[in-house]
């Protein structure tokens, strides 16, 4: 039993890892441009693709597919919020559509680009680090966490310690007074959705190999996504990061001992409850974006 | 009119172009009705079923296996009906797996398209073509029996009785491998993965083998299965049975096998590709992995009591058109078409009642993998079910081997009560299904 629990807690580590990265990603975007990008599981999708035309295809190694992934999907999301945020940012509702309109334009060049079929990529490593008797972790696996834990720090410090880390904090927090201190709102909103895609490209880019790799695997990524960042609190980059640990565990958990549907019905609970209980989230304040 | 024949039309023109055009008059009196019918020379028949999406895979290569099969019926001649050649034409319908996108398509087929037959994946995409087939009369066929009821009187199941042949697989386990005393088993909770279940349940208890634990299902969106098999090799079992998994699940789950060093016997109902499970786990881990979908090339295709066409040569068709692409189901709709153009013949006729009374006639019908009955008023309140022979497949040295035809009406006789009661545990039989 002891084996199994910690077995889980393996499994569970992992899993907050790469929807930590993802849910950061879409908070960022969202605190800076007031946006709810539905595109963001296609950035994750992006990733993976990166992936599979780098490493699976050119046989190119594998980490520089990764990083391949992060500079690729951190420039589309550039260039997307150039293109087609930007001129939304007044209009909340007009920039939900056009993420949708983006998802669907994602989905369909993936589909064009490499058919519909499950993408085969071989696995980088097929190395299990034993932790203890009868608990393992794939490195793959393991690469995921340090990854993941890196980057959120290194996002961390960022945004606490450099200059356009708190211009981002401020346009996050007060647009108007942000840009009467002279800070761009345009540079804030681009270096934004740069961050925020890149997080979601290299959290698909490392776990391609791991997943379901096809033009639709955003899908269950970004609902996973948006309970995390709900039951967090909207806005809040800790909160989506605790969200993250405390929904992949209690998923986790549930799957193993009980069922993988009664997991995702516990899941959208854990949402509802948290709705009920403080509508703003664990981190959410109503003058925090 | 005469100015603008004598000026874009020269004498020579016109001679020519009537010429032309009676030679072309007498040719088609000639000629077409020799080779195809004049007025219905093609015969359209319905391809709906997943071509893109999650479950394309058990659609896309059976449209492909579909065209190899027109191509050589039409090279050879066509359909005869009343002595009367047709060529047959594929019409094809991405229904993504959708009832609502089946219902469509279905409602299209017929109106805009005429077709006189339409073949279908079936499972979750049933419910929404029902009522089309009910108002029309029109013939379908799944690949899912589970999807017959009392109440589908023009849907058949001629190809593939999902999942009634996994039985034949645990019943060759159990006989080949008697040392293997337990089992865990682990579905998508959907219309292909619960019936399957029943039946594995029914199948391994019929061997005396345990059970360690209730099945586990996840969800269909589930892209990440360590904790799904984190579970079930806890209570280490001797078997992991994969159920109806999709190729897109039965590849990552064995990935997770092998990297949670998993020693055991695995036993699925298809392991399409398994060359890639075999890339991301390791030869020796998948050799002896037992399933239920021969590759078409196995020499014991080419035996006596087999009835689809050229089997060995249609897997080379196949895999030089597309190469990489053969699965489960490449061979499965081109099997329904030799069934349904025998049906036809002999009814002359293909007008969906009269083919259904040509194909049912006797009880019996020429199956891929030999002769058999239509059955399942016992299971599905309907004898809309052709079931006989079906091959169990063993990987081999990195190849997929056929090591015996299971025959599943033996099976039913012995073990049919512990099927039914399965399937009524997991609300399956035909009278609790909504």
């Amino acid at each position: 039993m002891t084996e199994l629990l910690l077995q889980t807690v393996v499994n569970a580590t992992y899993a907050a890892s790469y929807l930590a990265l993802v849910a950061v990603g879409l908070v960022l975007i969202f605190g800076v441009m007031g946006i709810i990008n539905f595109a963001h599981g296609e950035f994750y999708m992006l990733g993976a693709y990166c992936v599979v035309a780098v490493y699976a295809d050119l046989a190119l190694p594998f980490l520089l597919s990764v990083a391949v992934g992060l500079v690729f999907v951190s420039l589309v999301g550039m260039a997307a919020e150039r293109a087609l945020f930007r001129p939304m940012r007044e209009n909340p509702l007009g920039g939900l559509v056009v993420s949708i309109g983006l998802l669907l334009i994602l989905q369909s060049l993936a589909t064009l680009g490499f058919g519909v079929r499950m993408e085969h990529i071989p696995p980088p490593s097929q190395t299990v680090v034993q932790l203890a008797e009868g608990v393992g972790i794939p490195l793959q696996r393991l690469v995921v966490i340090l990854a993941a834990v890196a980057l959120l720090g290194a996002l961390w410090l960022f945004l606490r310690r450099t200059r356009w880390g708190w211009a981002l904090r401020a346009s996050a927090q007060d647009p108007e007074a942000a840009a009467l201190q002279g800070i761009s709102m345009a540079v804030a909103s681009r270096i934004a959705f740069a961050i925020g895609a890149a997080l979601a490209g290299v959290a698909g880019a490392l776990t391609a190999p791991l997943v379901r790799t096809y033009p639709y695997m955003g899908h269950s990524v970004i609902v996973a996504a948006f309970i995390v960042i709900i039951v967090g609190g909207i806005g809040s980059l800790e909160g989506a990061v605790l969200a993250a640990i405390a929904y992949a565990f209690a998923h986790t958990f549930v799957t193993t001992f009980v069922d993988g549907v009664i997991a995702d019905i516990v899941g959208l609970l854990l949402m509802l409850a948290v709705l009920i209980v403080k509508p703003t989230g664990l981190f959410g304040s109503r003058d925090r974006a | 009119m005469s100015k603008i024949l004598s000026t874009r039309l020269s004498r020579r023109r016109l001679l020519s172009a009537a010429t032309t055009a009676t030679s072309a008059l007498a040719a088609a009196n000639l000629f077409p009705r020799r080779v195809f019918g004049a007025d219905h020379s093609v015969i359209k028949i319905g391809f709906l079923a997943p071509l893109t999406g999650d479950v394309a895979a058990w659609g896309k290569p059976g449209l492909d296996g579909c065209r190899i099969w027109g191509e050589w019926i039409n090279a050879a001649g066509g359909i005869n009906i009343g002595g009367q050649a047709h060529k047959v034409e594929f019409v094809a319908y991405d229904n993504e797996y959708d009832p609502a996108k089946a219902r469509a398509g279905a409602t299209k087929l017929i109106r805009e398209d005429g077709v006189k037959f339409i073949m279908m994946l079936g499972g979750d995409t049933w419910p929404g073509v029902q009522p089309v087939a009910d108002n029309t009369g029109m013939l379908f066929s799944t690949l899912l029996p589970s999807d017959l009821s009392p109440d589908t009187a023009t849907l058949v199941a001629p190809a593939e009785v999902h999942p009634i042949y996994n039985v034949t697989g645990v019943d060759w386990l159990a006989r080949n491998r008697p040392e293997l005393k337990s089992y865990v088993i682990c579905a998508q909770d959907d219309a292909l993965g619960i019936p399957s279940v029943a039946t594995y349940l029914a199948a391994f208890e019929a061997a005396g083998i345990e059970r360690l634990g209730d099945p586990l299902l996840f969800d269909p969106a589930t892209t990440d299965f360590a904790p799904v098999v984190t579970r079930m090799l806890a209570s280490k079992p001797d078997i992991v049975c994969l159920d109806t998994a999709y190729t897109d699940y039965v590849h990552p789950i064995c990935e997770q096998l092998y990297l949670q060093r998993f020693e055991g016997q695995i036993i699925s109902c298809t392991a399409d590709f398994y060359d890639k499970i075999i890339e991301r786990t390791s030869r020796e881990f998948v050799e002896g992995l037992v399933f239920q979908f021969p590759d078409f090339d196995d020499p014991a295709l080419e035996t006596q009591g087999v009835n689809f066409r050229n089997p060995n040569r249609f897997f080379e068709e196949y895999a030089k058109r597309y190469p990489g692409e053969w699965g489960a189901v490449s061979w499965e709709y081109a099997s329904i078409m030799d069934l349904w153009m025998a049906a036809a013949e002999k009814a002359g006729s293909a007008e969906p009642d009269a083919v259904l009374a040509a194909m049912k006639e006797g009880g019996k019908g020429l199956h891929a993998f030999g002769e058999a009955d239509w059955w399942g008023t016992e299971l599905f309140g309907i004898d809309n079910a052709l079931v006989g022979n079906w091959p169990v497949v063993v990987i081999e040295n990195g190849k997929a081997v056929i090591k015996e035809f299971g025959n599943i009406p033996e099976w039913w006789v012995k073990h049919g009560d512990l099927l039914v009661q399965h399937m009524e545990a997991y609300g399956q039989m035909h009278y609790q299904r909504g």
